[in-house]
């Protein structure tokens, strides 16, 4: 039976087949169920060596094939009307029906029993080819279905007449290109079963990217992937942020935007290295954690702000602190609560036309790995005497 | 608190050993004033530790994947453009042209996520070249060795502030 293998190799029909069957080992289970190539598959081993043993794990999903190998073989007997053809063409004709019609009539494990008894006893019947057609089905390792064989042997004959009549209108002689319709969400040529593939490992990956990004209960792909976006922009930002927040000592990018906001309208928000900095400012009565240091450097640079807005900055980076508006310290103070005890005041100050109010968040880290006390100093000037800027504010906050 | 060691071979001792050394070479020859540096030292140093973070980071995972591959070519092209100005335009040329030629096979089957895959191969380096199956093997990777690298960066600057 080997060169009949071989022969079957050769055909073109099998060649886009051929491929699945090199796809390793996990993937077998899904091939029986997607691919019709069984044949193919015997090929890399002899015909009558596969046993049902072999293929116990397959032999469920085996089934499937067995109907449609059963209904082909019916088809053939149809066909050919059951006189001595080529067993070659009889193959080749019987997997390019295969390929056609994959698994439209999977109606149950019984019925395919059944049928799979009664393509045997066809096969039986065939003449030049059943021996052939025995060897395909010991390779297939249907081995098994043989015993209900004999007992089936009366059934099967009108099973045979029965399945003939509806599969008559459909062959049509030479070689049938039948039109059947494929399984709902099944395509049955080799093209559409790669993409099948294809989109079921892209399934798995998005599955285990679920995994990986936080807040991942969407279920769709498109919206999982806009999460998983913004969850990469979300951590390239934070290296970013703690690259900066590492450079111990001095204020970060403040001056580097020093002019921005008092031109702008006070849209700014600059951090500083608050991390590195408060302890290097040993100035002890100007410690953070002390509510009446606030006061007194909050005066301190409402009173700067006045002169110069540029000197403020520079006062409150020296002390790790840096600007933002308002509407942004509320929302990144409520954001980040979960874990620190915040201490909220408001003092409103009329001091010379500058209208002064602000908000003093003190908290301290939850425990003892978390990020020191995380101060914030919010003036918010509504006329200053050069022009014009509403809304500016400081806040300044560690960086996480 | 930590009580646990950590595991000689994994990524995230790997680029903790990297990236200390690299950090203590940035700061070696500057020391910390108190007084703020220009703005320009400033960014300098930031882009200089961010580098160092980055590359400590590709060099742990080695060439295993696609995007460690990228970004470390991509940082040596840098930095000879910093070096070699003059040769700078024409390298980025060649390789732009180059990952044009290849990206333009296998995107074909995207499905209809065709707008989020091409903002995710912008983000992931070396994402261009890729088809979305790779592309979203090569994100899982990246992803978890982001977080790593941020795990690692925090607990530094932590211990730094802490001093």
């Amino acid at each position: 039976m080997q060169p009949c293998s071989r022969e079957m190799q050769a055909m073109n029909s099998l060649q886009d087949l051929q491929i699945n069957v090199h796809t390793p080992h996990a993937d077998f289970l899904e091939q029986m169920l997607s691919t019709t190539s069984f044949p193919a598959s015997s090929s890399s081993s002899s015909w009558s060596d596969l046993n049902p043993q072999d293929n116990n794990a397959a032999a469920a999903a085996g089934f499937h094939h067995h109907e449609i190998l059963a209904s082909n073989l019916r088809q053939q007997q149809q066909i050919n009307g059951g006189h001595d053809s080529n067993p070659f063409q009889a193959m080749k004709m019987m997997m390019q029906q295969q390929q056609q019609q994959q698994q439209m009539m999977v109606a149950g494990f019984g019925r395919a029993t059944v049928a799979a008894t009664a393509a045997a006893g066809v096969g039986t019947h065939q003449g030049g080819g059943e021996g052939s057609m025995q060897a395909l089905f010991n390779s297939l390792g249907y081995g098994s279905l043989h015993q209900p064989q004999a007992s089936f042997g009366s059934d099967s004959t009108p099973e045979v007449n029965h399945s003939q009549v509806p599969t008559a209108a459909a062959a049509t002689p030479g070689k049938p290109k039948q039109k059947v319709r494929a399984r709902r969400g099944q395509a049955t040529d080799p093209h559409s079963i790669a993409e099948r593939l294809r989109r079921v490992r892209i399934a798995e990956r998005m599955k285990s990217l679920q995994e990986l990004v936080p807040n991942a209960n969407k279920t769709d792909k498109a919206s999982m992937l806009d999460e998983i976006i913004d969850y990469v922009k979300f951590l390239q930002l934070q290296v970013k942020v703690l690259s900066m927040s590492r450079l111990g000592g001095a204020a970060a990018v403040a001056p580097l935007v020093t002019d921005m906001p008092f031109e702008g309208g006070g849209d700014c928000f600059q951090t500083s290295g608050n991390g590195g900095s408060l302890p290097r400012n040993s100035n002890g009565n100007r410690t953070p954690s002390d509510n009446e240091s606030l006061t007194v450097s909050e005066h301190q640079v409402a009173k700067l702000m006045e002169e110069d807005m540029g000197s403020a900055m520079q006062y409150l980076q020296g002390k790790g602190l840096c600007l933002m508006p308002i509407s942004l310290a509320t929302a990144i103070s409520t954001a980040t609560c979960h874990s620190r005890n915040p201490m909220v005041s408001n003092v409103n100050t009329n001091s010379t036309g500058v209208n002064v109010s602000h908000l003093l968040l003190q908290s301290s880290g939850g425990d003892g790995s978390s990020s020191p006390s995380l101060s914030a100093l919010t003036v918010q000037s509504a006329t200053m005497g050069n022009g014009g800027v509403d809304g500016a504010a400081s806040v300044s906050k560690p960086l996480d | 608190m930590d009580s646990q060691l950590l595991n000689p071979t994994s990524l995230k001792s790997r680029f903790t050993a990297r990236f200390l050394r690299a950090l203590t070479k940035i700061n070696a020859p500057n020391p910390i004033s108190s007084s703020s540096p220009t703005p320009r030292e400033i960014f300098q140093r930031y882009r200089r530790i961010k580098v160092a973070a980055d590359k400590s980071m590709a060099y742990s995972v080695r060439s295993r994947t696609t995007w460690s591959r990228a970004t470390l070519s991509r940082l040596r092209t840098r930095s000879r453009h910093r070096r070699l100005a003059s040769f700078g335009p024409r390298s980025s040329v060649t390789t732009a042209a180059v990952l044009k030629k290849t990206s333009s096979h296998g995107k074909e089957n995207e499905g209809g996520l065709g707008v989020q895959a091409g903002e995710l191969r912008e983000l992931v380096p070396g994402g261009e070249a890729m088809d979305l199956c790779n592309l979203l093997d090569e994100t899982a990777h990246y992803i978890k060795c982001l977080t790593t690298q941020v795990q690692v960066m925090k607990t530094i600057a932590n211990l730094y502030s802490l001093e």
